[in-house]
Order: C-alpha cells, then structure tokens, then sequence
C-alpha cells in the first residue's frame, strides 16, 4: 500500500471541516517509510480510527493493537477505501518507520489500510494536542493517557468521536458506526425497519427491549 | 424597542411586558397549524422544511475565544419563552413504532392501553430557526424546536396523558456549526418507560420523527393505583412540576443543547393548578404561566461580530461570555408589586455552577423563598439570604460556604423560587447577580444607578418594580407553611456503589468512567427488578488523584439524599446535607473527594435508563452508563449474564487475549 492507493478516491471534506488548520498537514512517515501529509493524504474526507501508541511500550499499546486487529476483522470491507486505522507513535524519536514496520509485522498487523506513523516530535505532540486534548493539563501533558483512547474522525461528516479501547467490541463498532457518512432517507428506512425486527425479537426473549 | 434587522420571524419574545402575548401564541399556532395540514405531503415528499422558511446557515462556523461584541444593559425584555399549541397528529400515534411512516423503531409504549389515546398531543419539530438574543445583535443561527430557542414550554396536567411527537428536521447533512442533526429527547425528569425517555444510543436522524408518551402519572401507579382523570393515577406525594425537556444524543449532548436543543415542561395538579384562582387543594401560589409564574433558563454563550449575512452567530463552543435567561442577554423585567415564581433552570452545559444572589438598591442580598428542588416540593419553603437565612444556601462544598446567601444552581438542576415584591415600593429595581461576571462592555464599565459594591458584569437580568395595575391578577396569598407531604424514604432492597472517576494516575486510559465503565448503549452496569427500592453511593471519592466535580443526574424517579461526605483535610467523612438538598432530588453534584448516599425506586416501568454526569463534556465523553429495570428474576439473572460476560471481554483485553 503506497501513498497513491490513498489518493485513488476522491474523498470529499465536509464543508465546515476544521481542515489543515486544525489536523495539521504535518509531514509524517509510514511504517511503509513513505511520506504523508496529515490532513491532506490521511484525514480528507476519510474517516479514520487513530490512536497514539509506541513500538517498545508493554504496558497498553500492544493491548490495544490487539484490539485494534478485532476490530480490522470486522471491519475488513471498508478498510483502505473510506476507513482508515491510524496509530501515531508518540515516541518518534525511538520509532522510525522501520521499528513500526517491525511491529506491525511482529503483530500481524501490517494490513491495508492501517498506518504505523512517525514524524518530527513537535509535529505529531501537536497533533497529539489538536486530536486528544481535553483542554486540561493534567490530562494533556501525560502522553500515556491517550493510548488507551480511540478517536474517531470523519472528515466527510465533520464528525469527533472516540471508544475506550477496553469497552466491547460491539461498543467500539457502535461508536465507528456513529460516525458513519450520512446515509440517504431510503437508507435510514431500511436500517431502521430492521432494527425494529431485533428490537421485536429482543423484547420477546427477555421481556423488555434489553441490548438492541 | 428599535426595530432591528432580522428578528425572530415568529415574533417571539418582543412584545410582552410580563403578559404572554396573544398575538405570538396565535402565531406560532398558525405555524404550527400549517406544518400539520402539510404534514401528509412532507412525509410523501420527504421535503421536511416545505412548511418554513428556510434558514441560511452561518456563512462559517463561528470559532473565537474573543470577547463577544458589547450590549446596552437592560435593553431587551425577560418573557417567558412560548407555550406549545396542543394540536392533532397525524398519522394518529400507535401503540408499536409506524416505521412505515418514518417513525424510529422502538420498542412498543408500555401501559398504551392505560394511558392512550393520549389527551394531549403536541408536535416539537427540531429545525434551525434564528433567534435575536440582544436586540444590539443581529439575529444568531439556532437549532430549535419549532425553530425557537429555547423550546415551547409544554403545559401539562397531572392525570392527563400526552404525546409529543419529537420530529427531526435538521439539515440532514449537518451544516456550519457544531450540532449534528441526530437526536434523542430526554424528559428530565420523567416517569414513564424508557421508549419515551430519550435514551442515549436511541438516537434518530433527519427524514423521522418518534412519538414520546408521558403519562403525567405519579410514580407508583402498581402500589398505588387510581384512574386517569382528576390528579391521575399513583402516589400523589410524587408529584413533580419543572421539568425540562432536551437531546440527549450520545457524544453529542453537549453540541445539540448548546445549539438551542432543550426546553421547558411543566405539570399542573390540583395542588399547583396552574392559575390562582381559588381551587380545591389549590397552595395558591402564583400560577399564571408567563405573567406570575416564569421559567428562568439559564446558560451561557459567545458570539462572533456582526457576519456579511447581519448575524452574531453563537460560538460553537461550551460556555461563553455573555449570561443568557431565557434567551436573552441581561434583560429587563416590569414586576407588579405582588408574589411571582420563577422556575429556575441551568442547562449548563458544563459543571460552572450558578450562584445566584436578588441583590437591592442597597447593595445588600434580599431574600428569596425556594420552593422546590429539582421539580419537587420541599416540605415547608425555605428562605435563603445571607443574614438571618444564610443557613439555608446550598452554596456549599463540604462545609465551607462558598457565596454567602446564594442559591446554587448546578448544570440541569431546577430550583423554583419566590420573590415577593410587594415588599418594594414602586420605582425600585432589583437585579439578579451571579458571583462570576460575564462581559458586558470592555471593562465592564457600569451604568448610572447600580446599587452600590455590584458590577454590571455580574448582573443577570434587572427586576423592575411597578405597582399593580387593575387588570393584572391580584397578588396570592401567603406561602403556605407546607407545600407537600414527602413520600416516605423507602426501605432498600440493596445497596450498590457509582464510583464516578478516571482512572487512577500513572495507569491508562484515564478516561471518565463510572464503576470503571465507558458509555455502552447495549450493555447495563447494574440490574433491577421493577418494583423494588436501592440505595446507591454516589461516590466522587474513589480516586482521590480526580479533581472534577460531577453533576450527577439518574434517569426515571426521584431519590433522597440520606447523607453526604466530604474529603476534608485528608479525611473522608460525613458532612451536614445543606437545607435544599433534604428535598427530593434527581441531580446531585460531588465536587472531588465527595459522596452522597441516596435512596430511589424503580417502579411501574421496564427498559433502559441512565445514570451519568450532567457536565455534557463529560456524559460526551463516557461518564455515563446504562442500569436496566427488568420484570422478574428470570430476567434479572439473563441482565447480570450480560453484565458478566461483558466484564469478561473487558478482562481478556486486559490479558491481551484476542476475544472472539
């Protein structure tokens, strides 16, 4: 995967994104050792799934990669065309893009659609900043405390949302789902019609409307 | 008044001095009236904005940490926002979702036999609208219901069911501001099932709508029963009056309420019958919506300079620089010499607390009666000021009073108080000051005649006062010395723990959590059988390393609080429960290191509901979780399985195991 599959679709920004003047267009590296512009090559109306990690930390990082691969399996379809997993070393002068290259080979997750990223520190500290800040020092000084968080970008929708890594799978699907692209009023019939048959089979199993 | 560009086309808000005018009501009525003789069309053609005007977007969205323009102090009236126009629906409401006709799925109306077809039926449809909220502004982009900020006030009575059809008419594609066009209404805080109740996850786009039933019922109604009609059915020490409705949808709760997605709803009973004429177990205290009875709705917000388009647009941001009451910068109110009660309301959206003092020519704290916590009567009413009543604030953490004589109004709490008037004499004015200050002009340079030692930043809204003319109501008697009869602290049947917190310091991920858990829309935190009584710590205490205070709000019924805690010099222990926390409650606020043990029941319903904090940054970023009130054991036992069973999958995670 180089950085021209990136741009083989053309990928539409909502008009009120926050664009480059937010994301940043910093230039980063792929695990691939290929140069990307942040907004620009990975951000654009895509929607992506990042989270910051580094390659020699053992305490959540490779947890969350592993989370990270559930995820890529159900996710599998829309991987590489409008979805994108983004995971950001905030160790950049320890990760260079063949560390990353290591580490994603060493876990299996080396696949489409999955970028392992570095690049200069002040960059991606910014970065670290715009995306995960929760305008609080004590949060937002300790870069450890973000690997434990996914935030979910769509740039098409102008959409900020985030999962814990450790809430259930089916809570981060839900939470990628809520920022979907918009769908068509006939698309959201038909989600909705089916929903309504779970609902009725749900209710029937435990008595009320339990987990649909 | 000038006239100004770009006023609110529906009028609302421009007219009245302290009356509701005939001529907005009649008008929103219209409008109201043509979306429902359109409503066929709209539903064939999908056009959902046929029946209105289009609003043009904000030409972009409006970012700034700059001052907001300046304003003219007491320039503007306060009113009353609107009331919603009862009026038919069609398509007529069913008993299971009519996705047929784009209505959400969701599970079908519990109790639609008891309660339906419902007597009242209105129709609140979420569309953007433009609303002036200084008349030295230009009008600002809003998202409201009926295109209106804040929302109608729906007027309601106990023992008379309703119906409100929540329709989505926002930009389906979101536009140049923050919201985004997907929502879910809460009734805060309504007892009915949880189809109506706004549950978070349950969110509905664009092109929908959904029917909400409120029973207007007392909780209790199993124990309890009694038929519709009259005061209704249940236990009538429930009775419950400012309530507010709002989106609740997850991760965006904050976004949609602070584009202008929240309002009022009152229910009248016999006691509190929404009028002051003499009336069997009438309280007879001032009752007439929008002429002696007021929501106080309050916020805050930032504007940008004046746009091409002639708009201060709202900055997409919490918080803000300017006090807004009732959607109006500092305005002015006329008061007749008499009794008037004012409903108050933060809608936040953040944990900044209200402090909020009735301060006079003097400069000195005049007292205020409240009346009522959270919708709830208190027993006896409760004057608060800071001489002789300074006991009576609950502007209080842990034992140390932070303003003296204020009352406190914490994000989503309500407070109905009283101000008497009367003992005024005509020509004086009163102003209603918050400890913090907004900006009002570049140094906030006072007008002539303040009241000496009070700045006109920290002036929310002026009172003046008039004698009464013949044709306003007479004032109502006395406040009398009990307005209700609390139900009885119920016996628990257990006990469970809400530890509200992040993750201890120097672990990961950190994040706001309750009991270690983020928002999961599928899967409870705790399991209830219906019809039972809990007593719940709410505990702020579990990592002392936190310094956040949290609002916490629990969906469904109302609780009690038995005791409070407070961390004070190191120590963990039991604090004084401040006189307007002894009432019946449905937030509590734990600053860092406090706790409060509360008891609740879980009646008459089944179905998801929520306990979270009301900070919406925070319930926006997971500090909320799902409890269920199941029917019986059997039910109970398969909810605890889930609860189990997602622990595990929260366990294998940690032991990096890949969980299928």
């Amino acid at each position: 995967m180089d950085r021209r599959s990136l741009l083989t679709r053309v990928f539409q920004p909502h008009p009120n994104s926050p664009g480059a003047a937010k994301f940043t267009n910093a230039v980063l590296r792929t695990h691939d050792n290929k140069e990307v512009r942040f907004y620009d090559d990975l951000i654009k109306g895509k929607q992506a799934v990042i989270n910051m990690m580094y390659a020699e930390c053992h305490g959540a990082c490779p947890l969350v990669t592993t989370v990270m691969k559930r995820m890529y399996r159900d996710l599998k379809d829309r991987m590489g065309k409008d979805l994108f997993f983004y995971s950001i070393s905030v160790k950049p002068q320890d990760d260079t893009p063949a560390a990353l290259k290591h580490y994603a080979q060493t876990r299996n997750a080396d696949l489409p659609g999955w970028y392992f990223l570095t690049g200069d520190p002040y960059d991606i500290e910014t970065i670290r900043f715009r995306l995960f800040s929760m305008n609080h020092p004590g949060i937002d000084l300790d870069f450890a405390m973000h690997s434990g968080t996914f935030r979910i970008i769509n740039d098409a929708t102008n959409y900020w949302g985030h999962a814990g890594a450790f809430a259930s799978q089916r809570n981060i699907m839900d939470r990628i789902s809520w920022a979907d692209p918009f769908k068509t009023h006939a698309e959201w019939a038909v989600y909705s019609r089916n929903r309504q048959i779970l609902i009725n089979q749900d209710i029937k199993k435990y008595g009320y409307r339990r987990d649909v | 008044m000038p006239k100004k560009k770009g006023r609110n086309r529906q009028g609302v808000g421009k007219e009245t001095k302290g009356t509701i005018s005939r001529r907005s009501v009649l008008k929103i009525g219209a409008a109201a009236g043509a979306a429902t003789v359109l409503a066929p069309n709209m539903l064939k053609s999908g056009k959902v904005f046929a029946a209105f005007d289009p609003v043009a977007p904000p030409l972009a969205q409006c970012v700034s940490t700059a001052a907001s323009p300046p304003h003219t102090p007491f320039v503007d009236d306060f009113d009353a926002p609107p009331m919603a126009v009862d009026h038919p629906l069609s398509p007529m409401p069913t008993e299971t979702a009519n996705t047929g006709a784009n209505e959400w799925n969701r599970a079908p109306h519990q109790r639609w036999a008891q309660f339906a077809p419902a007597i009242v039926t209105t129709e609140m449809e979420a569309r953007p609208g433009l609303h002036q909220f200084h008349s030295d502004y230009g009008p600002s982009y809003v998202w409201g219901f009926n295109g209106i900020y804040p929302g109608p006030t729906v007027l309601n009575r106990y023992g008379q069911s309703c119906i409100v059809r929540f329709r989505n008419s926002l930009p389906p594609s979101g536009d140049n501001t923050f919201g985004h066009p997907e929502i879910t209404i809460h009734l805060h805080n309504g007892h009915h099932g949880s189809e109506s109740d706004g549950f978070a996850g349950d969110f509905f786009p664009s092109g929908f709508w959904k029917d909400n039933l409120y029973p207007n019922v007392y909780a209790g109604i199993d124990a309890f029963g009694g038929s519709p009609g009259g005061d209704g059915v249940g236990d009538r020490r429930e009775k419950m009056g400012s309530f507010w409705y709002h989106d609740h949808r997850a991760e965006k709760t904050l976004n949609n309420n602070v584009m202008g997605l929240n309002g009022m709803f009152l229910v009248y009973d016999s006691s509190d019958p929404g009028h002051e004429h003499p009336s069997a177990g009438s309280l007879m205290l001032p009752g007439y919506y929008g002429v002696t009875d007021f929501p106080m709705i309050l916020t805050q917000k930032r504007f940008c300079a004046l746009d091409a388009q002639g708009r201060n647009e709202m900055v997409n941001a919490a918080g803000g620089d300017k006090f807004i009451i009732n959607g109006k910068i500092q305005p002015k109110m006329t008061v007749r010499r008499r009794k008037y009660r004012f409903r108050i309301l933060s809608t936040g959206p953040t944990t900044a607390q209200w402090d909020l003092t009735l301060i006079g020519p003097t400069g000195a704290v005049e007292t205020i009666t409240l009346i009522a916590t959270d919708a709830n009567f208190l027993e006896h009413p409760l004057k608060i000021d800071a001489g002789a009543n300074a006991g009576n604030t609950n502007s209080i953490v842990g034992t140390t009073v932070q303003v003296p004589g204020a009352l406190r109004v914490n994000v989503a709490e309500r407070y109905d108080i009283i101000i008497d008037f009367a003992q005024y004499a005509a020509g004086t004015k009163l102003y209603l000051k918050e400890n913090a200050s907004q900006s009002v002009n570049p140094g906030n340079v006072n007008p002539p005649g303040l009241p000496p030692g009070l700045n006109i930043g920290n002036v929310v809204m002026r009172f003046d006062v008039v004698e009464r003319e013949a044709w306003f109501p007479k004032d109502t008697p006395a406040i009398p010395e009990t307005l209700c009869e609390y139900p009885p602290i119920c016996e628990p049947d257990t006990t469970f723990t809400w530890n509200f917190n992040r993750d201890p310091a120097g672990t990961v991920p950190r994040l706001f959590k309750i009991n270690q858990r983020v928002f999961d829309a599928n899967v409870p935190q705790h399991c209830i059988i219906k019809g039972t009584c809990e007593e719940w710590f709410i505990n702020n205490n579990a990592d002392v390393g936190t310094n956040w205070a949290h609002p916490v709000h629990i969906h469904f019924e109302e609780f009690r609080i038995l005791k409070r805690f407070a961390l004070i010099g190191g120590v963990f222990q039991e604090v004084p429960v401040p006189p307007p926390y002894q009432g019946r409650k449905d937030v509590t606020k734990v600053e860092p290191g406090e706790a409060a043990l509360i008891r609740m029941q879980f009646r008459d319903y089944v179905g998801r509901y929520l306990i979270h904090c009301h900070n919406m940054g925070h319930e926006d970023a997971f500090m909320m979780v799902a409890w269920h009130i199941v029917p019986d054991a059997a039910a109970k036992a398969a909810c605890d399985a889930l609860i189990v069973q997602s622990r595990k999958e929260f366990e294998a995670k940690l032991r990096n195991e890949e969980v299928s």
